[in-house]
């Protein structure tokens, strides 16, 4: 029985991202299980990618390059004791604030306290433990300004319509680990805040979105150093979650998972 | 050659980064901006939205240079293909399906390795011939194959906007790259899975 192949004139347009319509599902679906023709795409793919450079020259100005590398270093994070952040968050009296947890995830709402302490920043602006916060906080500017960015998320998504709260829940055989998501598939926003022991050596947790349909996306790895620090992260648009997990994989992240679960919460 | 004049290799550019070195990030913009930008600003055809695009590009190679592993594939592929992709969604105001961003398709074996692109010179050899190769096109052929690259067009739409037959746009497309399938063809651009 002789083989039927793609047309020749196919695996170019496909890998150009210009074949459309009936034709790409049919192209695809044969490529999926022909591997002269994948060949044939991989190919036109190696031609393809190298055509931008066919382009006529254009150099960036330098202050491309300036305003990269100021951003560079606005980001990077240096060491610094968490004490008086994790010390707050774990002020039992405010976890009565989390009327929302269903008593099926009553339990998890302590574990919310890192959330807790970004949404109680707000009230305490003009209190004395505000100051000595700022004050500490003032030590190292790179983690204050994500801070107090993830404050402000965390206030302007508990104030929004349609702001949902998703528990991770601690996965069997993974490390006693508590966190919980602030979700708003509207605003395509995603606030994470948890109490995580410090990855393995050569590791990092790393928190997904797994999305109604397709694979997951990541929304990021955690501080090495510190990985309670709350993440705040917007999602593609028209992305919806119907999960948020947290995974093991190795230091850095992957752009797919690979490796345990860890945590994992279902959008109700 | 002396081993001085080497170009030091992107992985080891890439270990740098992870390290928190930022010259290393530096290293790869001045190795690699020139050439992406000049593919954006053909693309979008604003030196401001490719600026942005530019550097935004360089941030996420800045923040997740763990996720690259040189010796499966090529940083200088990855950007190209990132950056044509961001141009083109930024284009079309759509976001656009790109092949090699699709996690269940990606392959960094079908990225070309760095190899030549490294090296300035022979980059820029490169792109000359390239550059080359496109000028001497059939004139309805380059349309055809800059109307995808460059415009982010679909075939129907190409056929729609140059008023040709389907089929007649999938033949400019493919004569267009079995010619300029020499310029590419050097002999550092032949082993497999790579350029």
């Amino acid at each position: 029985m002789t083989e039927q192949h793609a047309n020749p004139e196919d695996s170019d347009l496909y890998a150009l991202g210009a074949l459309d319509g009936q034709e790409l599902q049919a192209f695809e679906a044969h490529v999926r299980s022909c591997s002269k023709c994948a060949q044939e795409v991989e190919a036109a793919r190696r031609q393809v990618t190298l055509l931008g450079l066919a382009a006529p020259a254009a150099a960036p100005p330098p202050s491309v390059k300036e305003s990269l590398m100021r951003r560079v270093r606005a980001e990077r994070v240096p060491e610094m004791p968490w004490t008086v952040r994790r010390q707050e968050a774990a002020k039992p009296v405010r976890v009565s604030s989390f009327a929302w947890l269903t008593p099926a995830f009553g339990t998890a709402a302590v574990f919310f306290a890192a959330l807790a302490a970004l949404i109680w920043m707000k009230d305490l602006r003009d209190s004395k433990q505000i100051e000595n916060l700022q004050a500490q906080l003032a030590v190292a500017q790179a983690q204050s300004v994500q801070i107090a960015k993830a404050a402000a998320d965390a206030d302007q998504l508990v104030g929004s319509a349609g702001t949902m709260r998703v528990a991770l829940a601690q996965q069997p055989g993974g490390p006693s680990a508590r966190a919980g998501v602030l979700y708003n598939a509207r605003m395509g926003a995603v606030m994470y805040a948890g109490e995580m022991p410090p990855a393995p050596a050569g590791k990092s947790y790393q928190l997904w979105l797994v999305p109604a349909s397709g694979a997951p996306v990541s929304l990021g790895v955690f501080s090495v150093t510190d990985p309670s620090m709350p993440m705040s992260a917007h999602v593609p648009p028209g992305m919806v979650a119907k999960a948020f997990a947290v995974t093991l994989e190795p230091q850095g992240g992957m752009p797919q998972p690979t490796g345990p679960k860890v945590l994992v919460g279902v959008v109700s | 050659m002396t081993a001085s004049m080497q170009p030091v290799p992107d992985s080891a550019l890439v270990e740098r980064i992870m390290a928190g070195d930022e010259s290393a990030l530096a290293a790869l913009y001045d190795r690699y901006a020139g050439m992406l930008f000049a593919m954006l600003v053909r693309i979008l055809r604003d030196t401001g939205a490719a600026e942005e695009i530019l550097q935004d590009l360089f941030l996420q190679l800045w923040r997740g240079a763990a996720r690259f592993d040189a010796n499966r594939g090529s940083m200088a592929a990855w950007l190209l293909v990132i950056g044509r992709n961001r141009a083109i969604s930024r284009l079309r105001g759509r976001e656009r399906r790109e092949i090699l961003e699709d996690p269940q398709e990606f392959s960094f074996e079908s990225l070309p390795s760095s190899g030549n692109l490294e090296d300035e010179a022979s980059r820029m050899q490169l792109m000359g011939r390239l550059k080359v190769g496109l000028a001497t096109l059939p004139a309805e052929q380059r349309e055809a194959l800059e109307l995808s690259y460059f415009e982010g067009m679909t075939q129907t739409e190409i056929a729609a906007k140059t008023g040709s037959p389907l089929g007649t746009v999938k033949s400019r497309v493919r004569a267009a790259m079995q010619t300029l399938k020499q310029y590419f063809d050097d002999g550092t651009t032949r082993q497999p899975g790579r350029l």
